[in-house]
């Protein structure tokens, strides 16, 4: 049993204090301390012996007994114990101070420390231990370099252990391991029996340095000596749990626990253990642990451990208000140095997406990726941000660095894919055909928004079969595969629009044992599905799915506006309204259903009804909706068109306001095509022709590649831009290739406007044959048959003007006109019914002006005939003439031949007696026969000259022929010009009339009365008589006022101004179709 | 159930071939196929060489219909000017010309027993009857016109008659509108029996089963092929495939399948049993706006024939197995 004996003052002898039995009460030790004034280092050691025991008050108590003034006055010799008094005094606060976590407490208690400190070097400046206290102070303060100054001094020349130890753990704290190891391995040289920390210190520094198996021995020592160094074993334990094995996992936590069992506060081990348990899911005793090591620690990284902890086990919980204010106060510990543990900030960034603070969560995971650049997570995460945020570009580039990272990344595609739906749907379909591969390659579900999305992008390809394949796959089972594959018959189901309210269906089929299930994250596939059959004209299985969605999901209101499109599509325009309207039970205030009915009744031809629609559809909006402003545009456009009085005022402030409406559209979306194409049409509209045709151009060539971007309007108006330059050819061909691309060849409207072009490049023949097509294809539009009479009568009498016919040309226009005359007597005859508006007394002017037309043509082919019948003789006089000649030419051919024959067979002959006797000679001479060769020739040369010269003549012959039957005509000619030319070059001045009723800037549609009287006029036959003009006047008045009468008669014009009229019309159905485009991606 | 292209004659006309028709075969000749069209022309041709047998004129304003009597022996041709021409077929001798201005003239169908022609009237909103021995107007069916037209209504939903048919036994006449209705007569007793809903946009072919005179084959320009009960006055199903207006439809001789001509461009073969095209053919590079079974009969001619004509000006010939 440890004891002191404090001798008694003046005897030998002494009281014995047992120091485990020291009083409670420190004052009676110190009485006896006084009175028998003991050596101060009695007590110290006794000080010493209360702090063990944790005594501390008794402990302060005599220390500061033992360091007041009376004991400096009666110990003012004893220089040692007094400085030791006083550094104990000044460790003690130093402690303190170190240890409390209030602000001004601990500078309280370094300022008490300093002063102590100060006392004991007053005392002896050059007392090492002093200066070694001095330096762990002012470590505790922080000063470093202060307190390597003062290890230094109390150094000195010596081996002074402590301040070695302190100079040490400086280094340490400076990170130059390597020169603290150094000073750790002198401290073990001179003083070998030290403490466990000098080696706990080696291995800390070989950790660092990166020595570990080094580390490892000087720790292992460390535990040999003290098997319950905390530090030593916490230090092990991390390095096993580094080594990242599950046996290194195992030993560590094994270690971290038995350090927690010897030390509940080591803030490290409370840190791993909290680890540990977060990963094993025990959320409650993470936060124990880490509360606890927060508490006791006050080192920036481990608390800053601790922290994240906290937040983590927080954030897995899904209190992201928590988690977040943790993970900043985990940030807040590093210093915001994300270099040090960047950990912190990636959890907070996602914490921060979750509550939606992007630009947040943007700048902390711009952090992270500081530190770490290829951390596919974090660009995954940014891409998404980004995306969110707009800044599409950047979102792409760090999505594709993740893919290009982490090619077999299945969710960085996916994020790509997504990003580039808007954008590049070739290389989005791309991304989510790889994720899709890397999804089954590793064996996972692929989920049902990357199939839908593959599938809507296939569809937007217009590769149904693809679309069609992957909207299956993510559909998988259920009710919609048996009417896919036509194992159910849908028609013994009995599935129509109609019926839309009827669910008995489905009722039935659950009664046959089906079930009609529609699992929620389906049904967005399910109307995409629907959307494909509807493009592939399947109607009716189409109408089931939207039907089957309505009935399992009747708020699902797209389904219910694409019943209604269906309705529309086969003009049943109640039923789409119904339809709609039904939506609208569902959503008052939806735009895409009010617009719709705005559409619908506009087509209904309620038109102040559609405007109040369209405007509640754009307030729905509040004016952001493009759609509806376009809409809006549009009703203003067609109001401008539509009113047949054409009041110029009204048609100024409506196209104004159209004008005014789509450059609206233009500033919010520059790339909106539709208002593109509205403002061309006003612009068009105004003359402005060549910007007209650039805008058109520009839409026309954007329109292209999408099904979803059936843009004919542009074609359309393009052609009407050409037109109005007299580019006919061009017009022609654009109207054509329009028809035929978009319509089938099915649109009659277009092919009015082809003949109208027709028309106006005198092409009579393809006019009427385009009119003959448009009839045949709308029977019941009379106005293709009164403007066919019109072409065919215009086409007669321009023949009939014409200087050079023939006799065919003349015949073909008499049939003309007679089928002319048949045409309007045919529409006189029908105008009684009401079928159509034409006013009979306008047919009736036509009629008589063909008849009259066909009475001259009837003339004219007679002399036509006549003449024929004349040439005809002319030419037979002329044949015989030639024939004459012919013969005459043969004759004396034949007599030239005969000449020549003869003179041949003189020669021949003569030859022949030469011959005879040369071959007398010969047989005399023996000579040869060359000359008679030469001879030869010479005939054959005349022969040659011979045949030109006839040749000429042939020639010669048929000019005069020519020349003598175009005399003939130009006097027939004459003659009969001088008979008609006048009245029939007046007619057709004034024929020049009902086609310009088409014409968008012929004045009005009075022009066809102002044509018909002028024709009234010209059946007058008194072209001359000026005193005419004024009554046709008044009569087209008569004309004017009474078609303000009859609404009738207005349907007469219903070409007036067709131009752009409907383009726009129909513009809205493409719209309605970009709208299910948006539809279609909306799959998010 | 199988369509083969047999012949096509490409310019088989100068212009759109709107209409054709087969005329039955008589004692002394197989059966022809007749069609007409835009250039003013009636051709007949004999199968399945397609060899042109004559070219018919005197039409102006383009043939818009054909239709053979059941004897093959007449048969009658209509234009655009409303004009119907009744020809001998074998001697192309005008029989009569027929006219009831101010009625049109759309489509044409001789009744099974050959003893009435039944003429669509167009905007006379009405189907008119000529007696084929007298050639007089018999009886005009007329259809009930909307009690309030629209005034603004410009085009195409007015009660204007665009086809007929005859059901097999010739009791029943229905007759297809502008506006998408069909109406249903009882023939004998000159009375619409009632109108069939359905479609809402013109119905420019109608045909009879052959084998169920209750069923009723109606195209449209909704693009779907509607099948009525035209009796019980209910739509029994519809059928879509098309992707423009359906222009033509005619029901096979054995009654187990309609062929159906479109405006996008194809043939289509449908299987009733199925209900659904089980066949499309696009040798066509335009409208088709006729297609005709050739009916049963004549000196060993089993295989069953299907011609369609086209805006492409050409006529094709399919075997129908």
């Amino acid at each position: 049993m440890a004891s002191v004996y404090i001798p008694v003052q003046n005897s030998e002898e002494e009281v014995r204090v047992v120091l485990d039995q020291l009083p409670r009460d420190a004052s009676d030790i110190l009485d006896i301390l006084k009175a028998e004034q003991a050596p101060l280092d009695l007590w110290l050691i006794i000080a010493r012996e209360y702090f063990k025991q944790g005594k501390i008050d008794q402990f302060r108590q005599i220390l500061e007994e033992g360091s007041s003034s009376d004991i400096d006055e009666y110990y003012a010799d004893v220089k040692y114990e007094r400085i030791a008094i006083l550094n104990a005094l000044g460790a003690y606060y130093s402690y303190l101070g170190k240890t409390e976590t209030k602000h001004k407490e601990k500078e309280d208690f370094f300022i008490m420390a300093t002063q102590y400190y100060n006392k004991a070097s007053r005392i002896d400046m050059h007392e090492p231990t002093t200066w070694v206290g001095k330096g762990q102070l002012l470590l505790a303060k922080g000063e470093i370099d202060n307190a390597f100054q003062a290890f230094t001094i109390g150094l000195g020349n010596s081996d002074n252990v402590p301040a070695l130890l302190g100079q040490a753990s400086v280094e340490f704290y400076r990170g130059r391991f390597s020169e603290s190891l150094q000073l750790y391995k002198r401290v073990l040289q001179v003083h070998p029996g030290c403490p466990a920390a000098v080696r706990l210190g080696i291995g800390l520094c070989r950790y660092k340095l990166g020595q570990l198996d080094k580390a490892r021995q000087a720790f292992d020592r460390v535990l040999q000596a003290n098997p319950d160094n905390v530090e030593a074993l916490v230090a092990l334990g991390i390095m096993d749990l580094q080594a990242n094995d599950s046996l290194g996992m195992r030993r560590g936590m094994e270690r971290m626990q038995q350090a927690f069992e010897i030390y509940p506060y080591c803030a490290s081990a409370l840190n791993y253990l909290a680890n540990h348990f977060f990963f094993t899911g025990q959320h409650f005793l993470v936060e124990q642990l880490t509360e606890t090591a927060l508490a006791v620690s006050t080192h920036g990284p481990t608390k800053s451990h601790s922290f994240y902890n906290l937040a983590r086990s927080y954030h897995s919980k899904g209190d992201y208000e928590k988690a977040g204010m943790y993970y900043m106060a985990a940030i807040k510990e590093t210093n915001n140095k994300p270099q040090e543990f960047v950990f912190p900030y990636f959890g907070l960034g996602q914490v921060q997406l979750k509550l939606g603070e992007l630009k947040g969560s943007v700048s902390n995971f711009e952090k992270v990726l500081e530190v770490y650049p290829d951390n596919c997570e974090t660009l995954k995460a940014l891409g998404h941000l980004y995306t969110q945020l707009g800044k599409t570009e950047k979102a792409l580039e760090y999505m594709r660095k993740a893919t290009k990272l982490d090619p077999r990344d299945a969710q960085a595609f996916v994020g790509l894919g997504e990003l580039l739906i808007s954008s590049d749907t070739g290389a989005a379909l791309d991304a989510f055909k790889m994720a899709r591969t890397l999804m089954k390659k590793g064996g996972q579900e692929v989920p049902i928004e990357v199939l839908n999305d593959i599938g809507a992008l296939h569809f937007e390809k217009e590769e149904f079969e693809s679309a069609l394949d992957n909207f299956k796959e993510a559909l998988g089972d259920g009710i919609w595969i048996s009417f896919l594959d036509e194992k159910e018959k849908l028609e013994e189901t009995g599935v129509s629009v109609q019926g839309y309210k009827d669910t008995g269906i489905f009722h039935r089929l659950i009664e046959n044992g089906h079930s009609v299930d529609v699992p929620w994250n389906k049904v967005t596939t399910l109307f995409n599905m629907a959307r494909l059959l509807e493009q592939l004209h399947k109607t009716e299985t189409a109408t089931f799915l939207y039907r089957l969605i309505l009935f399992k999901y009747p708020g699902y209101i797209d389904a219910y506006l694409r019943l209604a499109a269906s309705a529309r599509a086969q003009n049943n325009l109640p039923l789409a309204i119904e339809l709609v309207n039904e939506a609208l039970k569902v959503d008052d205030k939806n735009p895409n259903a009010l617009s719709l009915l705005g559409e619908l009744e506009l087509k209904n031809d309620d038109w102040v009804k559609a405007k109040e629609t369209l405007r509640a559809a754009n307030d729905a909006t509040d004016g952001k909706d493009s759609y509806a402003i376009l809409s809006l545009g549009n009703w203003n456009y067609f109001a401008a068109m539509r009113n047949e009085k054409r009041n110029p005022k009204l048609e100024a402030t409506h196209l104004e306001k159209a004008k005014e409406l789509y450059t609206k559209v233009l500033t919010q979306h520059s790339s909106n095509m539709y208002a593109a194409n509205g403002s061309g049409i006003i612009l068009a509209e105004k003359g402005q022709f060549d910007i007209a045709k650039d805008i058109f151009t520009q839409v026309q060539e954007a329109a292209s590649g999408s099904v979803f971007l059936q843009m004919p309007d542009v074609w359309v108006n393009l052609a009407h831009v050409y037109f109005a330059q007299g580019n006919f050819a061009l017009a022609v061909k654009m109207y054509q290739n329009c028809l035929r691309k978009f319509f089938y060849n099915t649109d009659s409207q277009i092919l009015l406007y082809l003949a109208r072009t027709h028309y106006e490049a005198e092409h009579w023949q393809e006019c009427k044959k385009t009119l003959l097509r448009a009839i045949h294809l709308t029977p019941s539009n009379y106005t293709f048959r009164f403007d066919l009479g019109a072409v065919m009568q215009k086409s007669s009498s321009s023949t009939l003007q014409k200087k050079k016919r023939t006799a065919d040309e003349v015949r073909s226009t008499v049939t003309e006109a007679e089928n002319a005359v048949r045409v309007f007597t045919q529409l006189s005859a029908a105008s009684d019914l009401h079928v159509h508006g034409f006013d009979s007394k306008k047919i009736q002017t036509h009629v008589q002006y063909c008849t009259h037309l066909l009475e001259g043509a009837k003339v004219h082919r007679e002399a036509a005939e006549r003449e024929e019948l004349q040439n005809r003789q002319r030419l037979e006089v002329a044949r015989q003439a030639a024939l004459a000649e012919e013969a005459r030419r043969k004759a004396e051919e034949h007599r030239k031949y005969q000449l020549e024959k003869r003179k041949q067979e003189d020669e021949l002959r003569r030859l022949k007696q030469e011959e005879e006797k040369i071959q007398r000679i010969k047989e005399q001479w023996k000579s040869n026969t060359h000359g008679s060769h030469k001879r030869k020739e010479r005939a054959e040369d005349d022969d040659g000259e011979g045949r030109p010269s006839e040749r000429k003549r042939k020639k010669g012959g048929k000019r005069r022929k020519k020349d003598k039957s175009s005399r003939a005509r130009h006097y027939e000619d004459d003659d009969e010009e001088a008979a008609t030319m006048d009245e029939v070059e007046d007619e057709d001045a004034n024929t020049n009339y009902n086609r310009e009723e088409e014409n968008q800037e012929a004045e009005e549609p009075v022009d066809d009365d102002d044509a018909h009287d002028l024709l009234a006029a010209a059946g007058l036959e008194d072209p001359d008589a000026d005193d005419e003009v004024p009554a046709s006047v008044a009569r087209r008045r008569r004309a004017l006022s009474s078609s303000d009468e009859e609404g009738e008669l207005m349907e007469g014009h219903p070409n007036s101004s067709p131009q752009k009229e409907n383009s726009p019309g129909r513009q809205e159905e493409s719209n309605v179709e970009e709208e299910d485009d948006a539809n279609l991606n909306d799959e998010e | 159930m199988k369509l083969a292209g047999l012949k096509s004659i490409e310019n088989a006309h100068e212009d759109s071939v709107w209409a054709a028709a087969w005329v039955p075969a008589t004692e002394d000749r197989p059966s022809l196929l007749l069609t007409g069209s835009l250039d003013e022309t009636v051709k007949l041709w004999r199968a399945d060489e397609l060899d042109l047998v004559r070219t018919n004129t005197g039409h102006s304003l383009g043939v818009a219909a054909v239709a053979a009597h059941p004897s093959g022996i007449i048969a009658a041709s209509s234009s655009l000017d409303s004009f119907v021409r009744v020809f001998d077929v074998d001697t192309n001798a005008t029989i009569a010309v027929l006219e009831s201005p101010p009625s049109e003239v759309w489509g044409m169908q001789f009744e099974p027993m050959g003893t009435v022609l039944a003429v669509a009237g167009g905007s006379s909103a009405s189907v008119k009857l000529w007696d084929t021995a007298s050639w007089r107007i018999l009886s005009t069916l007329s259809i009930p016109r909307p009690e309030a037209p629209k005034p603004s209504d410009k085009t195409s939903s007015k009660k204007f008659v665009l086809s007929v048919a005859w059901s097999p036994n010739g009791k029943r006449l229905a007759c297809g509108s502008m506006d998408g209705t069909i109406c249903v007569f009882d023939v004998e007793r000159s009375k619409l029996l009632h109108q069939l809903e359905g479609h809402n946009m013109p119905v420019r072919s109608l045909v009879f089963s052959p084998v169920d005179p209750r069923v009723l084959f109606s195209g449209s320009d909704d693009g779907h092929v509607n099948m009525h009960d035209a009796e019980g006055k209910t739509l029994v199903g519809s059928m879509s495939g098309h992707t423009s207006w359906v222009l033509s439809v005619d029901a096979s001789p054995d009654g187990g399948a309609i062929a159906t001509g479109s405006s996008d461009r194809t043939v289509r073969l449908w299987d009733l049993k199925m209900r659904a095209a089980v066949q499309t053919m696009s040798n066509h590079n335009d409208q088709v706006w006729s297609v005709a079974f050739r009916p049963p009969g004549g000196t060993g001619v089993r295989a069953g024939r299907l011609a369609s004509v086209s805006d492409d000006k050409s006529v094709s010939l399919y075997d129908y197995s």
